[in-house]
């Protein structure tokens, strides 16, 4: 600890430059990590409040709700141990002058689960016909409860009557209403039924197909190759890391290794020396991590509601903690030097 | 047992053409509280004796004994906690750590070892070599002769029974190479130092106990 703080106060620059390296790829880390996180929320994250285990779609659908037609004939088989749903992509025209919005209306029974389990944060759930709980993507747009909205290829009117925490999925707001309304506004059908317990094993649904909730988002149009992307470019960040620091370290300890010949011939033993290059890696990584850190939070709330980032302490302390594991591991190949260096060399014997 | 002792030791390098004999065959004894000289011209294999003498490589054959021990069948690990118990150097270059300061450079030696010099000893070897003054600079803001007294200074610090030093006084003015000459000679006698120093500089022949010569890897007693 000693000797990886005396000689970072006495390089100022060099450590600096360093830690700034490490803060820019952090941050780098931080801001796609957030992103990644921001649009898979936007792509899902009306999925979460329903705690659900399984949906089933017709076997034809490949995965994808819209797609899906389930026969009337078999949603009774269903019982209480799931709830039917039905999604309709359409544009949603404020009556106020509220700019419009490309929408996912999801119909769900008020007796069943998801209904119940949708979390209010402001006016109350949808109880009548032609009455919606919008997502609080449409609040923060300008929409208040009581404002009406209609629908493309509908004259029908429709009352917000509560908001919902933000709720997307395929990238777009939620808005839920009844079968009974979505029947005033397209055909009355029943895309899916998501469950929230399992079912017997006796009980079959003809032409169709079960997956878990995960296996449905990734099967959500565009979401599989966006993560992949996402996390291939976080993954090279690290590999990048973990080069950089290698680099770095093994130019610097190069330079220094006269100094650690000097010392192992003094009998300053090997482990203090190595303990003290590891201290060292571990001070500039964290102080660099720390300040993406900070750094990542404010630009998430500074950004535009409109850049889907979703930033969170917990998930960055995460990344951060792979940063700074990365780093000691970089550290290792210059430790090697540190350890093989021959004193009588560096001193000219 | 006391004292440090070299038998038949021989360090040679490399095989064929590129053999080269650094040492042969040497032997030295010096007993504990002396000051031995080792004097010789450049490529004599001066820093080649002290650096087998004190454990910071093995000879090619031979045995190097400090306080009866056989230092040659130790590990690298005990070979490291020798040199920073037992033995102390002084060595011709890269002398100090860059990033400490003066007052650093012992401080990192507390870090490691205790028993270091009392603060009135110490306090008396910084006005000695006159280096008191210079306790919060760093290397790159001191002389070479400077370099040289703090580098003298550390090794005196950790209290070691045996001081090794290469060319200690070798950027040093007539004054300071005869007060250092002198300090060490007053460790050795006063304080039961055991002190080798290798030199060029004949002039240094009268401050000793004792004095070998060095020339082409053979060593003799003068």
């Amino acid at each position: 600890m000693f000797l990886a703080i005396k000689e970072i106060k006495h390089d100022k620059l060099r450590y600096g430059l360093i830690i700034s390296l490490i803060f820019f790829v952090s941050y780098l880390v931080f801001v796609l990590t957030g992103l990644a996180s921001g649009l898979s929320n936007l792509n899902k994250s009306a999925l979460e409040p329903w705690h659900a285990e399984r949906i089933i779609l017709n076997k034809d659908a490949q995965g994808r709700l819209a797609q899906s037609f389930l026969p009337l004939r078999d949603l009774g088989k269903i019982g209480n141990r799931g709830a039917q749903i039905a999604q309709y992509s359409t544009i949603v025209k404020g009556k106020s002058g509220q700019k419009e919005e490309n929408t996912q209306l999801l119909a769900v029974n008020k007796d069943e689960f998801i209904y119940k389990r949708l979390p209010l944060i402001a006016g109350d759930k949808f109880t009548a016909e032609k009455e919606a709980l919008a997502s609080a993507k449409f609040k923060t747009d300008g929409y208040k409860v009581g404002d009406y909205f209609t629908t493309a290829n509908s004259k029908e009117q429709i009352k917000i009557v509560g908001f919902t925490k933000e709720a997307s999925l395929n990238a777009a707001p939620v808005v839920y209403i009844s079968f009974e309304t979505l029947g005033k506004i397209d055909k009355d059908v029943t895309n899916g039924v998501v469950l929230n317990k399992k079912l017997d094993k006796n009980i079959k649904l003809s032409d169709s197909e079960s997956y878990t909730l995960t296996q449905f988002i990734n099967k959500l149009p565009g979401y599989s190759a966006q993560q992949l992307t996402f996390n291939f470019m976080i993954g090279f960040l690290f590999i990048i890391i973990l080069i950089i620091i290698s680099i770095f370290l093994y130019i610097l300890t190069i330079q220094k290794l006269p100094n650690f010949g000097v010392m192992k011939a003094q009998g300053i033993p090997t482990r203090y020396l190595v303990l003290n290059t590891l201290t060292q890696t571990l001070i500039i990584s964290v102080a660099g991590v720390g300040v993406a850190i900070v750094l990542s939070i404010l630009t998430a709330v500074v950004l535009p509601t409109q850049v889907p980032i979703s930033i969170s302490l917990s998930s960055v302390c995460v990344a951060g903690t792979g940063i700074i594991l990365m780093s000691l591991l970089g550290s290792l190949i210059p430790i090697q030097q540190i350890i093989r260096v021959d004193p009588v060399k560096m001193i000219g014997g | 047992m006391t004292g440090l002792k070299l038998i038949d030791v021989s360090k040679v390098y490399g095989t064929g053409s590129s053999r080269f004999v650094a040492l042969s065959q040497v032997n030295f004894e010096v007993e504990e509280s002396q000051l031995v000289l080792v004097v010789g011209p450049s490529g004599s294999g001066k820093t080649t004796f002290l650096t087998i003498a004190g454990g910071l490589q093995t000879p090619s054959s031979g045995d190097v004994l400090i306080n009866g021990q056989d230092i040659t069948l130790l590990s690298q690990k005990e070979q490291t906690k020798m040199r920073l118990t037992t033995v102390g150097f002084v060595l011709q270059a890269y002398n100090l750590v860059p990033y400490l300061t003066v007052k650093e450079q012992f401080d990192l030696l507390e870090k490691v070892k205790t028993n270091n010099l009392s603060e009135k000893q110490f306090n008396s070897v910084l006005n000695i070599l006159g280096i008191k003054e210079l306790l919060f600079k760093y290397p790159d803001e001191l002389s070479g002769g400077q370099k040289q007294r703090v580098a003298i200074a550390r090794a005196l610090f950790a209290d070691p029974e045996y001081i090794l030093a290469d060319e200690p006084t070798a950027s040093l003015d007539t004054g300071r190479t005869m007060q250092v000459m002198n300090l060490l000679k007053r460790l050795a006698h006063e304080n039961q130092k055991t002190i080798i120093v290798v030199t060029h500089d004949l002039r240094l022949e009268k401050m000793a106990d004792k004095v070998y010569q060095i020339t082409d890897g053979k060593m003799k007693k003068v």
